[in-house]
Formats: C-alpha cells, structure tokens, sequence
C-alpha cells in the first residue's frame, strides 16, 4: 500500500468516525484492524490534516483535514453507487481502488450522471459536491427519481436509496430493484407503478427513494452490459 | 455426526403428518386449504383476507394429514407482525410438508420466498395457481422445467374451480426436499458455518437461521432467546460480526443479491412471454376504477347499483317473506293463544318469535343474502383494494401514511377482521387510530346493507345525507386524533394491487352461503336472548322507568321516538337486531326522514359489536379499548344530537 493511499484510508476512517461522533485512537485502531501506523498519523498531523493528542488518545480531523477528507468521502460512496447499482459488480473492493485515483472533475461527472444521489447503498450520506448545488442546473442527468416520471413511461431502476431500510426488502420481494423495468400507471392520487407485471402503489416518499436510468440509448447500453455481466457470472 | 438414531419416532409414531400452506398474500392459500378439507374460510381476491392461522384435518390414501392455512408471506426475512406468526409456526411445528401456493401471474415474485423455503429442507411442493390467467395473458410457464429445477414437484391448479387437486394430492405424497441452485461468497458460507456451529438440532433450521442472523432480521433475536441462554446468543452476535467486519460491504444486501439473480435466472428459464400481449379489458378497467377522475364516478356508480338492488330487490323480497311467511304463522297463533302473557310472550313488541325468530329470518336474511352477494362479488373482483389508491390523500390528512389504508378499507367488510389486520402496522400511533376509526363511523357489510334498506325507505337523498354525516365524522375524528397524538415514525406504504378478474359465480354462492350461516349461528341466539330481556324488562316495568329516565336523550335530544330505546338495547347485543328493529319503526309509521337519518347514523356509531370490541382489547389491552368503547358512544350521542338539531333547523329553513 503507498503511502498515499494509507493516509487515505486514515483519514476516510476518522470521516467515519466524526459521522458516529467517536475521537479515541482506540478506534480508529479498530477501525483499521489492529495495526496502528504512527509514523502516518505523525505525518497526517505534520501535514496539519489532523489533531492528535497523545495524553488523551483523541484524534480529531482538523479543517482541512475535513476537507480532505470529504473528497475521498465523496469519491468513495459514489464509486459505490456507481459500482454496485448501476454496473453490479463487487462494489467494496473496486471503489476502495476508485477513491485514490480519480480527479474532482471526474467524481463531478459520475456524481451528475447519477443523478446527484444523497446516499451511498448503505445508507451512508454522501457529502455534496459543487457539482450539486449549481452545475446541476445546466448538466442533463441521466438517472431521475421515478416521481418525474409521466404516467405511461416506463424505465429501468438504477438504484433505490436508503438501502439497509427495510423497505428495500420490502420492494426486492415485490421485485422493484436495480435492473428491473418500471411502469408508471398513474401519477395522483398516489403513484401506481407496474413492476414484473403486478401492480404496486406507492407513497410519494417510497416512489422518490427508487431512481431510475432516463431512456436513452446510450444507457440501455449500459443496462443490457450490466445484464450480460450477470449472466457471465451466474 | 450422528450415530445413535432416534428412537422416539418409531416407539412414538405421530398421528397425523403436519402439511403448512404457504405464500404471498392473496396466492389462493385458503382456497387450496378449502379445497383440500372441504372446510371452509373466507377467501377474496385481496391481500390480508386470512389473518390469522388456521387448522384442519384431512385423509389423502391412507395417511392423515393435519393442514394448516397461514396469513401471507413475502419471504423469510420478516417486514411486519403479522408475517412474524407464519414464521413462528414454521419454525415451532417444523411441518412435514409445505404447499407453497404460486400466484402463476407473480410467478418471479414467489420466488423469493421459494428460495427461502428451499432452504428450511423441508419437503415442498408448489402449487401453481390461477393458470388459466396466464395463458390469457400471453405467458407460458414451463412447470416440468421449474420441477427439474427446483427439484420438488410443481402442481398447475386453477384453485377456485377446484381443478388440479387430485394431482396435488398425489404430489403431496411424493413431497421432497428440494435443491437451492445457489450458494453465497465464500465470506458468507464460512460465516454461515461458523453461526451453524453454535446451533444445535433443538434450533432446527440451522443454514436457514444462520442466514438470518447474518442478514440481522430485526425479530430474529427474540426466537433465538427461546431456545439459547445468553452466552450462546453472545457468541452467535460474535460469529456474526465477525463476518460482517470481513465482508465490509453491505452482507444482507448482497446477500439479497445473490438470491434475486437465482430468481431472476430460474424465471429466465421457465417463463415465456409473448412479445404482443392481449389488451386487457380488466388491467384498463382497474386503471379506471383508481384514476381521479373516472374513479369517483364508477365507485359512487357501484355503490349507487348496490343501494337499488337492496331497496328494490331485498326489500321486496323481504316484504313477500313476511307475508307469505311470517303472518300466516301470526294469524295461527293468534287463533289459538288468546291476548295475554303468552301471546305477548311468542308474537308480542318483544315476543320470541317475532322480536326474536322472524327479525333475524324474516327481515335481516333477505337484506344480507343480496348485499352478501353483491359484496362478494366486489370481493372476488379485486376491486377493493383500488380504493387504497383513491382515497390515499384523505388518509394523508388523517395522519395515516399508507400501511394503514388497507385495514381501514377492509373495515367495510368485517370491522372485527379488519381491527386484527391493523397488527401490520409498526407505529403505535397509526394502529391507535386505525383501531379507532374502524370501530368508529365504518359501517361493516351486515351494517351497509341494513343502513341502505333503511335509508332506501325514505329514498336515496336519506342514504346521501347518512353516508355523507358519516364520512365527515370519520374525517373529523381522524383530524382531531391525528393533532392530540404524539408524530411518530411513518411506515411506508407500498400496496400491492390485485389483478381485477371475472368472479366465479359458485365462489361468491359459497362465500354468501357460510357468511349466511355464522351470521344465523351466532346472531339468531343472541336475537333471541336480547328479546327474552327485552320482555322481562317489559314485564317487570324497568323498561318503562329506563324509558322516562331517558326520555330527555332519546326525544330531546336526539328526536328520536321513545321506543328507540329499545333499538339501542339490542344494538348493544347485535347491531343487526337494532336495524331490524328501525325497519319495524318504520313499518308502523313512527320514524319520518330525519329520525331515520340520526337513527342510521347513531346505531352504526354506537357500541362496535361483540366481536369488534374483543378484538380491539387483543390489540391495544383492555384499557384503552374501553376507554375508546366509552368515548365512541358518546360521541355517537353527541354527533347524533347536533344532526338532529341541524337536520331539524334546515327543514325549517327551506
């Protein structure tokens, strides 16, 4: 592992941490699975990233550090959005490698393509990105909530959020997943969806979490790639 | 490993082989269950319709089975409580055989559950259901293959004609341990053993519960506490964090993951589609029936249909029995008893046979057998849960987000059954005022049909006016309710819509036949118990007294004629004794059109049934129900009060 992508993986730990409001150096030993590398950490907090203070075992991110920290945050949870929804591969392993290489530039794009998605499929939040509070406007996004769907159109799911609900469970056993094709019926007074020809009615609530590709050809592409991935690996 | 058998199977040979029917709601498990006992339970074209497990004995060749009829399941890890009790008798009574029932139009939805079930390695069989729906649809389904695949017996049926049960019969007897064409990760397995390892045959199902402890199914935890003391169940949460912590991704997701591609490949194999499917005359009609515009027409129309045919068929027919009937049997007895204690005590106001036998035979039966009917029909249909979906943004104003929409609606049905269901829903708030609203302003099936004879005989503005003061009392109360109690976490409501279809004549015949039969099982007594009361009360003048102390209510108040008191006395018994009661008021003249209005609209607030009332205490403890009994009746007072004065006022308006 270089050493870049150790302090990566530190920092992207103590973001972690921050989010469950814990600061013990203990862990973050955990967390990184025993092995403490305090020559890092002497490194990370030389580069003023984080605070650590050896008396009380507290180690906080500083600022900039947060800011850092985001970024790698960012990539991460989009990669795996991307990875494991829309593609349906090993979503872990490749977006680990995914954070450590790609520019902001890029993350921007896949975060566009994706429709700006608020959560990672573990339900983690995905800290924005410029890209979503104003480029958003003018870049078309190529996955939509099912909600601005028009009653008739159909289209394939790209990804349902909030994924350690049970509500996903609840919708995988009706079929309603990544891959699937939807068909909005109606829109008011609730939305009515046709999904592996049975008839579902959905809340406004339920009906926003389901993201879906906007019909293209491009796109189908994608869909029918990831289709005979599946297949290969069955 | 194994050496010494058991021994306590052969010195201790089990009688009867446990057969459980399985499968997602509204799959034909109770029809198959019907059809297989030749006992009866109420089956409809709509999710929720069996709530709670039943039991029958049968004989096929020379074995006995004992089969038991179960509320639906998605799979095996749990959503909500009322799938919980399926669980449960799987996991307690480990069945010999299970009957999974396939709906053929979800056959990919089933699925999942079979999946879940293949892995239990009980021996299944999988009953195929509603096949002849398929074809028309343009799909064909190779059930030979899906046989091979799953490797245990596959039965095409068509349930509600009864066609295919012989050959699940004899599939029955040749049930076998299927195979699961799919394993997890390597991660998974290993932890899958490591769980397993900790379970000892006492848990039975030991891939299957370690699976779900792997997925953390949230009521898990409380079945394992039966059988495991701490320390086990500690290990076992070690074991499975162990794993979680190897895997870092997601584990139930990707878990899930592997078994929807399992589904989605065996469907691949076995389902073939029509490119061009037939238009469908009843996909377009459901559409209709939900849509905002045409909706409200063609449930008002509906509604309107049902109204006429109780006014202009069941009264007329109700009518005719009591002449050819009822006062030839009058006549004779009046011959032959002169005036007196015992005339008073069989055909008198409060005699056995009139208050009591001919209420129940004479002027109930004929209004419940066509509304039966008709709302067996509706039932069959599937259209009522549509009215989910139109009526979705007034429960929204109730505080009531969507998992509580069903069982309201199925308040129309059986308020009881209905106050049962509400145990799907997870917020405590949400049950509360479900409970609430269905003991409240619904009427019931027996209840419409009666309010509509009711109303019928003042004409439909009366029956207008009723339902609409009755609409609005159930919107006020859910607002008030939805302010005084405490916001808490909304479920999410995802509905499944049934397809609508073409009911079986001979289905909807059987269903109005044993509705008919345990309405006269259980309410003839009480009719005739409420009148033998009635009658001693009479007699012994505390009727009387009881009468004047009420007077102020009943007249004052209310408008109502004295002798209504009577009405709210066997409304307490049976709320049908009460209807039967007003259809006499009125017979004799006493009632005019706004009396009939608050009558109706106070008897179908007024003291929920028996039943209903039994129901709410199972589910909210026996404090609140009666809290709730007591405020319900006198808010039925007191709505009825101002009605009267406002119905009253009005008429003197114009």
């Amino acid at each position: 592992m270089s050493r870049k992508v150790m302090k990566d993986e530190y920092l992207e730990k103590l973001w972690n941490m921050k989010e469950n409001e814990k600061r013990a150096v203990d862990d973050l030993k955990s967390l990184i699975n025993g092995n403490l590398n305090f020559d890092t950490i002497d490194e990370l907090a030389s580069e003023d990233l984080v605070e650590f203070i050896e008396d009380s075992g507290k180690i906080t991110l500083t600022e900039k550090g947060k800011d850092y920290a985001r970024e790698i945050i960012r990539a991460h949870r989009l990669a795996e959005r991307l990875i494991y929804d829309v593609i349906g591969g090993d979503y872990e392993l490749a977006a680990c490698e995914f954070e450590h290489t790609i520019t902001r530039e890029l993350v921007d794009g896949v975060c566009t393509l994706l429709g700006h998605p608020r959560e990672c499929p573990h339900g983690m939040p995905i800290p924005e990105g410029e890209c979503c509070t104003h480029s958003a406007r003018y870049i078309e996004t190529s996955i939509i909530p099912l909600t601005e769907l028009k009653a008739g159109q159909s289209a394939r799911i790209a990804y349902i959020t909030r994924a350690c609900d049970q509500r996903l469970h609840k919708l995988d056993s009706l079929q309603t997943r990544p891959g699937a094709m939807i068909k909005m019926h109606q829109k008011y007074p609730c939305h009515v969806v046709e999904c592996e020809g049975v008839n579902i009615a959905l809340d406004n609530d339920v009906a926003s979490s389901i993201h879906v590709w906007k019909e293209s050809r491009h796109f189908q592409s994608i869909a029918n790639e990831r289709k005979r991935l599946n297949e290969r690996t069955n | 490993m194994q050496i010494v058998k058991k021994r306590n199977n052969i010195s201790n040979p089990r009688p009867a082989k446990k057969i459980a029917i399985v499968g997602l709601p509204n799959t034909g498990k109770s029809q198959i269950f019907n059809n297989l006992t030749g006992d009866y339970t109420i089956v409809a074209n709509y999710p929720l319709t069996t709530i709670e497990i039943k039991k029958a004995r049968c004989r096929i060749g020379n074995q006995l089975y004992e089969i038991t009829d179960t509320p639906g399941l998605h799979c095996l890890y749990i959503h909500s409580e009322e799938e919980i009790v399926v669980r449960e008798m799987l996991f307690a009574e480990k069945p010999d055989v299970i009957i999974q029932c396939i709906d053929a139009n979800r056959l990919k939805q089933s699925l999942t559950l079979t999946a879940d079930l293949l892995e239990l390695g009980i021996p299944m069989v999988i009953s195929l259901n509603v096949i002849d729906e398929t074809i028309k649809r343009g799909i064909w389904i190779d059930s030979s293959g899906l046989s091979r695949l799953l490797g245990v017996p596959v039965v095409e049926s068509m349930a509600v004609y009864g066609r295919g049960m012989e050959d699940l019969k004899n599939a029955i007897t040749n049930a076998r341990r299927g195979r699961l064409g799919f394993r997890y990760g390597e991660i998974v397995e290993n932890g899958i053993s490591a769980v397993e390892s900790e379970l000892t045959e006492h848990d039975g199902y030991k891939r299957k519960l370690s699976v779900l402890v792997l997925m953390q199914d949230p009521f898990l935890e409380d079945h394992l506490k039966k059988g495991c003391d701490e320390e086990k169940l500690a290990r076992i949460r070690d074991a499975a964090r162990e794993v979680r912590r190897q895997f870092r991704g997601n584990i139930s997701l990707a878990m899930n993951n592997k078994r929807s591609r399992w589904v989605d490949d065996v469907a691949e194999k076995v389902v073939r589609k029509q490119k061009m499917a037939p238009g469908e005359f009843f996909q377009t009609f459901a559409s209709l029936c939900r849509h905002p515009v045409h909706g409200i027409p063609i449930l008002m129309a509906i509604v309107f249909i049902m109204y006429l045919l109780v006014v202009n068929v069941a009264n007329v027919l109700a009518g005719w029995m009591d002449g050819t009937l009822w006062v030839p049997v009058q006549n004779q007895i009046n011959s032959r008893v002169s005036a007196g204690f015992w005339n008073d005590f069989l055909i008198g106001d409060y005699g056995v046979l009139s208050l009591g036998l001919a209420n129940a035979f004479i002027t109930v039966l004929p209004i419940l057998t066509v509304f039966f009917i008709m709302f067996g029909i509706l039932e069959d249909t599937g259209y009522i849960p549509n009215l989910c979906v139109l009526t979705k943004r007034i429960f929204d104003r109730l505080g009531l987000s969507g998992a509580a929409i069903m069982p309201l609606v199925l308040g129309f049905g059986c308020k009881t059954m209905a106050t049962l269901t509400t145990k799907s829903l997870r917020s405590k708030r949400e049950r509360y005022i479900s409970i609430y609203l269905i003991a409240f302003a619904i009427p019931c099936a027996a209840q419409m049909g009666l309010n509509m004879s009711i109303l019928g005989r003042m004409g439909a503005g009366a029956f207008a006016i009723a339902f609409a003061v009755l609409a609005f009392v159930e919107i006020v109360a859910g607002v008030v309710l939805n302010r005084i109690l405490k916001e808490e976490d909304r479920s999410d409501f995802i509905q499944e819509l049934p397809a609508m279809r073409l009911p079986s004549m001979k289905a909807v015949l059987v269903k109005t036949y044993y509705r008919l039969y345990w309405f006269l099982k259980e309410a003839v007594p009480v009719f005739v118990y409420a009148a033998l009361i009635l009658f001693g009360l009479e007699k012994t003048g505390i009727l009387e007294a009881a009468k004047n102390a009420l007077r102020p209510v009943i007249t004052g108040f209310l408008g109502l004629p004295l002798d209504m008191v009577e009405g709210l006395i066997l409304c307490m018994a049976r709320h049908e004794a009460a209807a039967a009661f007003i259809i006499k008021l009125i017979e004799k003249d006493q009632m005019n059109f706004i009396q009939c209005i608050v009558a109706v609209t106070v008897t179908t607030m007024f003291v929920p049934c028996f039943a209903n009332i039994m129901a709410m205490i199972k589910e909210l403890g026996a404090k609140s129900a009666i809290t709730m009994v007591v405020v319900i009746n006198m808010s039925a007072f007191a709505i009825g009060g101002v009605l009267n004065r406002a119905l009253v006022g009005l008429s003197e308006l114009l």
